[in-house]
Parts: structure tokens; C-alpha cells; sequence
């Protein structure tokens, strides 16, 4: 951030080199591109997308459906597509608008296969949708040669710098808690489990392993922004960033995420090291014949630095919706997604629910994985919310249908949902979250807190 | 754009105070990594590996060797049935059935490997029959067991109907279709289990050495079908057939094995099984789940499970009848030992598996 030291103001305004914007979009196109084709390759499509009979969509997002069938495969042949035209940097706005409308589609059909870092690709595509990526080393710049530039507004570079800033600080805000800093745990649970990987094995298991990653992961999180942002200190934080998400990466499943930031994080590298890159990979053409610079109406800079105003408060806010909400934020989940808390805790549940004929009083015990992927059961047994969709899919099958047991004939209308649900969060002994005297279907889907969950005993 | 610059004004600050943040961290972590370290708390030793080889070479191997050779002996008395069709013969063949049939109980945890690739499990225990298809199999001939249609007319099942009908022994001796079909049940089981056990010896050392933490990992799979047979056992063995599956209305067609009677003895074996598994061995030497929880300080849990399959074993035990039987006078026992099986499945699969710290989902997962 050498431009800062020469003005006093930051100016989101000011020119500087667009080449950090360019290698981004590179990156960006393609990690996406590869993170694309593994999943399709992972058969995830089909295991995610086409194979449940029910989705458990977001709240006010309830009516984004699947495609049909094999047609589902459309959206992520679209992102193949679209990811291959941001890297060349060809017909750039419409690719970013049609990956950022596919990737955000997919990700709003399932809550169950909601992760951080799906959050932050939606985020990203929306912010790239913005930025004049293209404007340098892109077939766009080869067709419309007016709008070749060799400089950029600040801004589109700054809120790059910033979202990443939100992932990090956030993260680290996250595990200040006392499960995190003073139990070690869920770390303690997961880093034992590998007590057979060569070498270090034995190291797995001891108490003073998890206690240094746990609090060294925290300050790492808070902090490395800050040491990346430093000229001095860039190369070392570097070096830092590699090493945390490669050790993530060797030790936990959490995919393409390390690469994405490991990738991502060389935004924060000076322009000379972007412009040197450039130069590199087109023998220097990139610079050649650039348009002057457009100035912006004040009414565009207006529009503009309010929209970047309220993109940037959203940000800063929604992690702390939490705060709104009485009770403990992990057993309650209530404020919990779309705030960068990752790889935060351990929650495993086990959910038996119940239809109860209202009539007869007879009530029979739900076989769960008739009605959901072995996923999906896996997060609904844990997170209140997909409990009362799952509850609300049970009634809408049961109602009004005619059962043939032997000889007996019952007709069931308007069926109460209830379930008996044992949650362990990380590694205390399961205790009661949902009690069975609930019925699941009279208590409504919505933001206000939740009184139906049995209180979180430490 | 006033929060970027508040940003910039810290990242100023930062760098005058870094040198100090440093060495405050490290101090930090120094003081920890002292203080929560007890000297004199000694683990007992504990490998994954050391579990998967023991689980592999004490229970695995010498039960699929056990149960090749059940199937070799009812396929002999079988042999023998069909030469002289006497009662003596027809309850040797039904003996050699229940023997194989009990050993199954532990065989089909094993749902991963051969055993899964071979799709071995649903050819061999699925149930109830559909008594429709094989008698129409046996009429017109010109099966073929292996397809879709007739996942219900196979296995131990389907041979549970043929050998226990009133009138199976005059079939055998007069209608060869019949005794042609039941010998080609046998055959088909005791040809693809030793296909399977033959492969399970390659599959072994992969067996062992996988012992990390993906799902595809040895000791996950162990872990899952585990859970995933302790449920299968507690509805389709017990749940399904007594109503809890069906608004209270009992299901007596979905009894296992219900011409024999002997479901509540598959009941109790399988939960026997589980329990050889959850220990480590017969003789609760090897190392199993057990000594996992105890070497990562869950003692209380070990024990708990342990007792509780103890409870629900020596409760089966109490019941006299058959299932039939019993839920026709004992609804309350049966409905209190379903209970009682339920009661362990959060213990197994909720806190056992969190305590292990093995995932259950397939797809990435940042851990919320």
C-alpha cells in the first residue's frame, strides 16, 4: 500500500495499477474452474442435487428449486463455462454475472451443504461482478481495445483486501471462546484422531499440541491481515498463510478452501510484484496502449462510495447478529451461519422423530433415511432450523394419507411432528436438544429466538 | 471509506507494536502448554492401527473363515438331503442353517470391502421373503437370483420358508424345482462368500494401514457400519414387526426368520456380535472401541455401553417364546426391550463418534 504513504486520505478514487486486479481474476477463474471439476467428478451433483427427495432451502429462499433431473447439471456446466471466460478475460461481465447467478443458486437450494467458504465464493463473484477485471490481459481488451487500462480505481482493489480481512479477523473473533482458547477443544477431538500419521503421530495426542494450535490458529486468524498488509512484514506472513492452510489442508476435509486463500491472499502483495507477474507472462504487452484513465461524475463516485458504504457495514455486522439472540450461539445456532465461523466446533447428533395421529393417538417412530440423504440427516439432527423444515415435510407427507397396517386402515389428518433429539457439541456427553413434548409442526420457521431448545448445560 | 482508513491507521500502529505482540503470544502459549500439561497423567498407550489389525485378524478373518465353512456344511447336508429325504436329514440341514445363519450376526457388520463390492450383504440378509416370488421361481423355473426381482427370494430368508414349511419335507422328496431352488440358494451363498473371503485376504493389509481420518478410511468404515448394523438391528430385528414403524399396528409378516422362530435368537446374537466388536475381541483382550474411549478418558461411557449391551443381551434372554409369540402376550417386555436398544443408540453413535472425532459426512466440511 505504498499510494497510502503519499496521500494523506485514503481515496478509493486514486488510480493504481490494475495488474493486482487482473492476476485476482486469473486466480479466481481458475480455482473455480478446478474446484468445479472436482466436484463434478466427485459425483456430487448427482449425490447433492438430483438424488434427495427434499431440499432444505433458506429462510425467504424457500421457492429456489432444483432443475429436474440430470438437468442440474446445467448450472455447473455454466460455471465451467463462465469460470474458462474470466480467466481469458472474454465477455467478462457476462461471465461473472452467470457464475456469480449459478454459484449463488446452488448454493441457496440446500442449507445442509452450506460452508463458509461457499459463502465466500458467492461473496467474491458478486464483488467481481463490479470490478473492471477485464480491462488488461483479456480477450475483452483485444476486441474493445478502448477499454484497455493499465490502472484501476483503488476500491475495486481495497474491497478485495477487505473481504478477505472479514474471513480472517472473523475466523479469529470466532474462537475467542472458552471451549476454543481454554478446552482446546474441537481441536483436541480431531487432532488425536490422527495419531497414526508418520512422524509427528505421537504428537497428535498430546493436550499441549491442541492448546498451541488452538491459540496459535486464533491469533493467526485476528492478526496475519495486518502483517500481510505490512511491506516488511509480507514475505514472513506469507510464508505463515502458506504453512496454516497447507497444515488445514493435510489435516482436516475441507477441500479447495486452503488453495482459495493461500491464492487469494497475493492480492495483498505490492503492484510491482502483480505488474512484474504480468510483465512476465506477456513480455510486457499488458502496458502497451492503454486508455488515459475515465474521471467519474460525482454522481458515479457518490453512487459508488454509498454502495461500497452499505456493502461494507452489512459485512461488518451480520457476524454479530448473534448478539441479538439470548442462550449459547453453538448449541443454539442462532446467528451462526454467514459469519466465518469455521472449523469452530464438533456437533454430532442423533434425531428420532415421530408422527402422532392426532385421532388415535397412536404415533409411529420416523425411519429418517426414507426421507433424507445420510448429509442432510447429519445436519438436520444438529441445527434447529432444518428440524422444523424436516418436521414440516413429515407432516406434508403424512397428512391425509391412508396407511395399511395388517388388517387396520388409518387415515391420518393433520399429523403432530414431534423428536426426541441428543446433541454432543464438542465431546461432552450427548444431552437432551429437543424434547419429545414439542409438537414440530405448530412452532414457526423464523428469526425470532427459539424457546423450544432444551437450555445448554456446560 | 473511513473504516479502510482506520484499518491502515492500525496496520501502522501494528507494526510499532509487533515486535511485542510476539513475544506476549509466545509467552503466552509457553505458559499454557506448561500449565495443562499433568506430569503424572499417564495414557494408556493407544493405536488405531494396533485396533484395525486386531479387529482384522481376531474377529474379521476367523469369522468369514467360520462362516465359509458353515456354508460348506449346509451345502453337505444339503447334498445329503437330496440323496435320502428323511426327517433326520431335513433337521441336519436345518441345523447347519441356524449355525450359519447365527455366525451371519457378526459376518454382516462387516459391510465395507469385498463384502460391500460383492453387494453380499442384501443377496444374503435381506428379509422378509417374498414367499409370492419363490414360489414362482421354483414353478417356472429359469431364474435368475441375482437379479432386482428376487432380492427378496435369496438367502437365509428365503431358505428359512422352504425348510420350515408343514409340508417341506414331502417337497423335497417329490418336487425336484423345489429342492433344485433351495440348493441353488445355498450354492449361490457359499460361492460368492468364498469369493468374498478369498478377495478379503488381499484387502487386509489396505484394511489396516488405512487409519486416518477421511470417510473412506478403515476406521471409519469400522466405525459407521457399526452404527449402521446396531440400527439396522434395532428396527428391522425388533421396531418394524412390533408396531413402532406403523402407528402401533403389529407387523408379524416382517418377523425375521418367522417359520423358524428363532429372530429373537438372531437378535440376541447380533447384539453379541456387536458387542465382540465394540470390545475387541471374545475374550475382551484385543483392542476394540472400548479401550479408544478409555485411553481418551471417557471411562464412564466405555463402561456405559458395555453394560448396556450386557442389560439388553441378558434381557433377550428372559423371553421364552418366539417374537411371534411374544408379542402376542408380552407387548410391554418387547416394547421395553426396544427401549432399551434405543437408549444405546445416542451412546454408539453420538457420543462414541464424536469422541473419536470421525466424520460421517462425505463432502467437505469446515466443521459447522
Amino acid at each position: 500500500m505504498t499510494e497510502i504513504k503519499t496521500n494523506k486520505l485514503f481515496s478509493p478514487f486514486k488510480e493504481i495499477s490494475i495488474a493486482p486486479l487482473i492476476i485476482f481474476r486469473i486466480i479466481f477463474g481458475v480455482l473455480m474452474f478446478l474446484g468445479t471439476v472436482r466436484f463434478i467428478s466427485k459425483g456430487w451433483v448427482q449425490q447433492l442435487y438430483i438424488d434427495p427427495s427434499y431440499y432444505f432451502g433458506y429462510l425467504g429462499f424457500e421457492w429456489v428449486k432444483p432443475l429436474e433431473g440430470q438437468l442440474m447439471y446445467i448450472p455447473f456446466i455454466l460455471l465451467l463455462i463462465s469460470a474458462l471466460c474470466i480467466i481469458v478475460g472474454l465477455f467478462y461481465r457476462a461471465s461473472a454475472l452467470t457464475f456469480s447467478l449459478c454459484f449463488t443458486y446452488i448454493e441457496l437450494l440446500d442449507k445442509s451443504n452450506y460452508l463458509n467458504h461457499y459463502y465466500f465464493v458467492s461473496l467474491m463473484a458478486l464483488i467481481m461482478l463490479f470490478l473492471p477485471a477485464n480491462r488488461n490481459f483479456s480477450f475483452d481488451a483485444k476486441i474493445w481495445p478502448k477499454i484497455k487500462s493499465i490502472t484501476t480505481k483503488q476500491w475495486t482493489v481495497s474491497l478485495i483486501k477487505f473481504q478477505l480481512a472479514m474471513v480472517y479477523i472473523f475466523a479469529g473473533i470466532a474462537k475467542v471462546n472458552s471451549d476454543w482458547l481454554i478446552q482446546a477443544n474441537p481441536l483436541k477431538i480431531w487432532l488425536q484422531a490422527h495419531h497414526n500419521i508418520p512422524l509427528v503421530g505421537s504428537l497428535m495426542q498430546e493436550d499441549w499440541l491442541a492448546y498451541t494450535f488452538s491459540w496459535a490458529g486464533c491469533i493467526y486468524d485476528l492478526f496475519i491481515v495486518f502483517f500481510l498488509l505490512s511491506n516488511r512484514c509480507r514475505p514472513i506472513a506469507y510464508l505463515f498463510v502458506v504453512f496454516f492452510h497447507l497444515a488445514t489442508w493435510y489435516l482436516f476435509p475441507i477441500g479447495v478452501f486452503p488453495w482459495v486463500m493461500i491464492f487469494s491472499t497475493l492480492i495483498f502483495f505490492s503492484a510491482q510484484f502483480h505488474e512484474r507477474v504480468l510483465d512476465f507472462f506477456s513480455r510486457k504487452t499488458w502496458r502497451e496502449n492503454p486508455v488515459k484513465p475515465k474521471r467519474l461524475s460525482s454522481l458515479r463516485k457518490k453512487q459508488t462510495r454509498y454502495l461500497l458504504t452499505l456493502y461494507i457495514i452489512i459485512q461488518l455486522l451480520l457476524p454479530f447478529r448473534y448478539v441479538l439472540y439470548p442462550g449459547d450461539l453453538f448449541w443454539n445456532e442462532e446467528g451462526f451461519r454467514f459469519s466465518w465461523r469455521v472449523m469452530l466446533m464438533h456437533k454430532e447428533g442423533h434425531a428420532t422423530f415421530y408422527m402422532v395421529d392426532p385421532k388415535t393417538g397412536r404415533e409411529s417412530e420416523i425411519n429418517n433415511s426414507k426421507f433424507l440423504t445420510r448429509t442432510q440427516e447429519d445436519q438436520m439432527a444438529t441445527q434447529p432450523d432444518m428440524i422444523l423444515q424436516y418436521a414440516q415435510i413429515l407432516k406434508n407427507y403424512h397428512h391425509g394419507k391412508t396407511f395399511h397396517y395388517g388388517d387396520q386402515k388409518i387415515t391420518v389428518e393433520n399429523p403432530e411432528i414431534r423428536a426426541k433429539i441428543y446433541v454432543s457439541l464438542n465431546g461432552r456427553p450427548a444431552q437432551l436438544f429437543v424434547d419429545k413434548k414439542h409438537d414440530l409442526t405448530k412452532l414457526n420457521y423464523n428469526l425470532y429466538h427459539r424457546t423450544w431448545l432444551e437450555p445448554f448445560k456446560k | 471509506m473511513q473504516l479502510n482508513q482506520r484499518l491502515l491507521q492500525n496496520i501502522k500502529t501494528m507494526n510499532f507494536k509487533r515486535t511485542n505482540a510476539i513475544y506476549l503470544s509466545l509467552a503466552l502459549l509457553l505458559l499454557l502448554s506448561f500449565s495443562c500439561k499433568d506430569p503424572d497423567e499417564i495414557k494408556p498407550a493407544f493405536n488405531k492401527g494396533t485396533l484395525l489389525t486386531n479387529v482384522a485378524n481376531t474377529i474379521i478373518a476367523p469369522a468369514f473363515n467360520d462362516f465359509e465353512s458353515d456354508l460348506s456344511s449346509l451345502e453337505a447336508s444339503f447334498i445329503a438331503l437330496k440323496t435320502s429325504p428323511n426327517q433326520a436329514n431335513l433337521d441336519a440341514v436345518k441345523a447347519d442353517w441356524k449355525a450359519a445363519y447365527i455366525q451371519w450376526q457378526l459376518v454382516k457388520i462387516f459391510d465395507f470391502g469385498p463384502l460391500r463390492d460383492n453387494g453380499f450383504k442384501g443377496a444374503t440378509g435381506t428379509y422378509p421373503t417374498d414367499s409370492n416370488q419363490v414360489n414362482s421361481n421354483i414353478l417356472n423355473g429359469g431364474y435368475n437370483l441375482g437379479s432386482i426381482d428376487n432380492t427378496d427370494a435369496i438367502g437365509f430368508s428365503a431358505l428359512d420358508f422352504l425348510l420350515y414349511r408343514t409340508n417341506a419335507l414331502a417337497d423335497f422328496s417329490s418336487n425336484p424345482n423345489y429342492t433344485q431352488y433351495a440348493s441353488d440358494l445355498i450354492q449361490k451363498m457359499k460361492t460368492e462368500f468364498a469369493l468374498v473371503n478369498g478377495q478379503w485376504i488381499n484387502y487386509k493389509p489396505t484394511f489396516i494401514a488405512a487409519t486416518g481420518t477421511e470417510t473412506t478410511s478403515a476406521f471409519s468404515l469400522l466405525v459407521n457400519e457399526f452404527n449402521r448394523d446396531y440400527e439396522l438391528t434395532k428396527n428391522a430385528k425388533l421396531g418394524i414387526p412390533i408396531g413402532v414403524q406403523s402407528l402401533g399396528i403389529q407387523l408379524p409378516e416382517y418377523i425375521e426368520a418367522r417359520n423358524s422362530g428363532i429372530s429373537l435368537e438372531l437378535l440376541q446374537e447380533s447384539m453379541r456380535a456387536l458387542r465382540i466388536v465394540y470390545l475387541g475381541n471374545n475374550p475382551n483382550s484385543g483392542q476394540g472401541f472400548y479401550d479408544y474411549l478409555v485411553h481418551l478418558e471417557r471411562s464412564t461411557l466405555a463402561v456405559e455401553i458395555d453394560t448396556k449391551f450386557s442389560q439388553i443381551i441378558n434381557n433377550i434372554e428372559a423371553f421364552n417364546g418366539t417374537l411371534e409369540e411374544e408379542m402376542g402376550s408380552n407387548v410391554n417386555g418387547l416394547e421395553e426391550l426396544y427401549y432399551l436398544i434405543q437408549e444405546q443408540v445416542v451412546n454408539i453413535k453420538t457420543d462414541m463418534t464424536s469422541a473419536f472425532g470421525v466424520l460421517i459426512t462425505y463432502q467437505d466440511n469446515d466443521g459447522d
